[in-house]
């Protein structure tokens, strides 16, 4: 399975890009249009309005970000687990930044660097000391918090609203929106015309009330698509992951190249976790990363180690959780339509392939599927809080097949191992 | 290799020396100077539910009676946070360590000690405690302070369904435990009284054994704004500090935003101030004093202790005038009807 994909770093034709980009808008449109077609057989108006866009978008950047931040460290060989103490760092140092400093700016700033610095840790422990990737990331999973808490105890136990396990309020950030858009989106939007209001609905809720930090999220996945794939300093960052001698021998920089990888991966996280303290909400408070790192994760393997992947990874995750929390319960209910009839597609699909075993177990658990939405009106609350991390659980089971990771991802480098 | 082993062996210390620096208390300053003082000296210990000082909401509220009992009687207090996602074994070595040093009278804040408090319990005989919203562990040395959340709440559901011009409200728990759903039994109730056609939606952000529910503004806010685009127009959130959330999204779609525990008028930004219709009052403070203050002159009553309507014990706050208009006119008769025992809220 690993050699599946290997590839020369050969030119790749304009033509292998060309089909990537055909495929991930089929894929994309063709998801569009069943949200648009569930909806209009299910009669749930949320299913495709501008509230539930923006709440996905919401849901996703803290998401996307530990999943980016991720892809940075796993493309260079490092597994970075410890990315949801990261995030802890992160947003303290965003608190810490917007309230001393009295800016939301330096908010965001000093969030990437208290990120960065976990980050730093993370390197300093597995690069140079060759400490196992995953023990080094418990480590700093468990020391955030504790480090999170001493510091709060420290600064702002003695401001007003603040606490050991919070602070202050911080300042905001300015929100925008793209001229033009809201008013007339909004009113299309209200007639519920198919494909029109669901369309409107969309690009309302994706381009209107955008803070600076979602903005920066969103110019952060080409920019570093662009950087991994596109220069030289990617081709060597990368070729850490795939061969660090073969690497060596050609003369990079291995260990630079790795601590810059995952100082960077811990940048990221510092920006999802800036966004959860001062977007998602208003002040730094302990447990509030609440296992988004680890999803992230998730969301990064689903995504096959690529940007474009991750970004619709924390995308789905993200409209699953604004589907649940905002619809509830019915609206979720629909969505089992929707499971089921794309794994009978899929088994159909495995059948045709001759792939006897998985067109099978597809085509029951699709069968079951269906039975349950038509004998009943409303999901159980009790599963439908977990609905996101299920259809994670599903989709990763479903597309694992195709996944390669990097070669030398999770393995210790030694300068000079080769001989 | 052994380096490897090293560098986690100095990893791990590192972490426990943290964590054990982050779990310490403050230790408040003792009131009156002086050590002339021939009085017993009572020192107060109280320890916090997950959430912690500063949720705005429930923990603030036990922290105000905490500091009443420091200016008002001049006792030496101390209070210790609880941990992120800790275990019962976390709660007991807290309880433990309260009664160890001589903290007497122990509070307990919150229904999530119960199962420590009724093994620590038996060790202090001596030691008088407190546990706030639980009845189940029954000592000769445990009070059980229990409040009507359901009257409470039936009075701010009574005003938002006054309030509510789309004839659709909304009630956000945090987590969807027996305590938290007497709230929206009592706030549903109220409502109905008030408008019987009116659409309630009810939602929970965790299901228990997860109580992340009670701390994640980002959900609360999501929910709220779900709910707010669907019609609803006066939101009470009974979910600790994920409700800070649902505020926020109330200040965003400029609509109705009612607060719990705590009054929330007195601690929102301004920017969020007018949206706060009222807050239903659950008065942790006034229990903590008098609890303490009852223990000082030798009147300790074990087992259950009501706080309701009648006795103040809950209420809803009037902090925002403008907001209310008269809605207190038809408010104070609903009351005054519980109070005499006319009405009585159902309690699931």
């Amino acid at each position: 399975m690993i050699d599946q994909e290997v590839r020369t770093p050969a030119p790749r034709t304009g033509g292998v890009r060309a089909f990537r980009g055909r495929r991930a808008l089929t894929i994309g449109l063709g998801a569009f249009a069943a949200l648009i077609l569930l909806r209009l057989i299910t009669g749930e108006s949320d299913i495709t309005s501008s509230g539930t866009m923006s709440a996905m978008l919401g849901l996703a950047v803290p998401i996307g970000m530990a999943a980016m931040g991720g892809l940075w460290s796993e493309r260079s060989g490092v597994v970075n687990i410890g990315l949801e103490g990261m995030m802890v760092f992160g947003t303290w140092g965003a608190a810490f930044g917007a309230y001393f400093g009295h800016s939301p700016w330096l908010g965001l700033l000093a969030g990437i660097i208290a990120g960065a610095l976990g980050g730093l840790l993370h390197a300093v422990a597995t690069v140079s000391f060759g400490v196992d990737h995953i023990v080094s990331g418990v480590a700093i999973n468990i020391l955030a918090p504790g480090v999170a808490r001493y510091l709060s105890d420290l600064f702002f136990t003695h401001e007003s609203g603040g606490g050991a396990t919070q602070s202050p309020q911080l300042p905001h950030f300015p929100t925008w929106s793209v001229p033009g858009v809201g008013g007339p989106l909004g009113d299309l939007e209200k007639h519920h015309w198919i494909l029109i209001s669901d369309l409107a609905g969309l690009i309302r809720g994706l381009l209107t009330n955008l803070s600076p930090v979602t903005l920066t999220a969103a110019a952060l996945i080409p920019i570093s698509f662009y950087l991994l794939w596109r220069t030289a300093f990617g081709l060597r960052l990368r070729s850490c992951g795939e061969n660090p001698l073969a690497a060596e021998s050609l003369g990079v920089k291995v260990y630079t190249m790795k601590y810059a990888a995952v100082v960077i991966s811990g940048a990221f996280a510092g920006v999802g976790g800036t966004f959860l303290a001062m977007v998602a909400s208003s002040n730094y408070q302990e447990g509030q990363v609440n296992g988004r790192g680890f999803i992230g994760l998730a969301a990064m393997i689903f995504g096959n180690w690529r940007p474009g992947g991750v970004a619709a990874g924390a995308g789905l995750f993200g409209y699953a959780d604004a589907l649940q929390l905002r619809g509830g319960a019915s609206a979720v209910h629909a969505m089992l339509l929707l499971l089921g009839a794309g794994l009978l597609a899929l088994a159909v699909w495995h059948a045709y392939r001759r792939r006897m075993v998985t067109a099978v177990v597809s085509a029951v658990v699709a069968v079951g599927l269906l039975a349950w939405f038509f004998l009943t009106d409303e999901l159980p609350k009790e599963i439908v809080t977990y609905s996101p991390h299920i259809t994670t659980l599903l989709v990763l089971a479903f597309a694992a097949q195709r996944l390669r990771m990097p070669a030398a991802d999770g393995l210790t480098y030694r300068r000079g191992g080769g001989h | 290799m052994r380096r490897a082993v090293k560098m986690t062996a100095v990893a791990a210390s590192a972490v426990l020396a943290l964590s054990a620096a982050g779990c310490g208390g403050k230790k408040a300053s003792t009131g009156g100077g002086g050590g002339g003082d021939s009085k017993k000296i009572v020192k107060v210990g109280l320890a916090y539910d997950v959430g912690g000082r500063g949720d705005k909401s429930f923990n603030d509220a036990a922290y105000a009676g905490l500091q009443k009992v420091q200016s008002e009687l001049k006792l030496d207090i101390k209070d210790i946070e609880a941990k992120e996602g800790e275990s019962d074994n976390d709660k007991i070595q807290r309880l433990q360590l309260l009664a160890q040093s001589g903290y007497n009278p122990v509070i307990a804040v919150g229904f999530a000690y119960a199962g420590a408090l009724g093994k620590v319990a038996p060790k202090f005989p001596t030691t008088k405690f407190a546990i706030i919203d639980d009845n189940t562990v029954q000592q000769p040395n445990v009070a059980d302070l229990l409040f009507a959340e359901n009257e409470g709440s039936y009075l701010v559901g009574a005003a938002a369904a006054k309030k509510s011009k789309t004839g659709h409200i909304g009630f956000i728990g945090g987590v969807a435990t027996p305590l938290i759903k007497k709230f929206e039994v009592g706030y549903t109730a109220g409502a109905k009284k008030v408008n019987p056609n009116i659409k309630v939606d009810a939602k929970y952000i965790s299901q228990p054994p997860d109580f992340g529910g009670f701390k994640d503004p980002a959900k609360g806010k999501t929910i709220a704004q779900g709910m707010y685009d669907q019609g609803a127009d006066v939101i009470y959130a009974a979910a600790g500090l994920s409700g800070t959330g649902s505020l926020q999204a109330a200040a965003g779609a400029k609509k109705w935003f009612i607060g719990v525990d705590s009054d929330q008028y007195q601690t929102a930004a301004a920017d969020e101030k007018p949206y706060v219709l009222t807050s239903m009052l659950k008065r942790i403070d006034t229990a903590v004093f008098n609890f303490v203050k009852g223990v000082g002159e030798n009147q300790f009553q074990k087992g259950d202790q009501r706080f309701t309507l009648k006795n103040d014990g809950v209420d809803y706050s009037k902090s925002n005038p403008t907001a209310l208009g008269d809605l207190p006119s038809t408010i104070d008769d609903l009351k005054q009807q519980i109070v005499s025992g006319k009405i009585t809220p159902p309690e699931k």
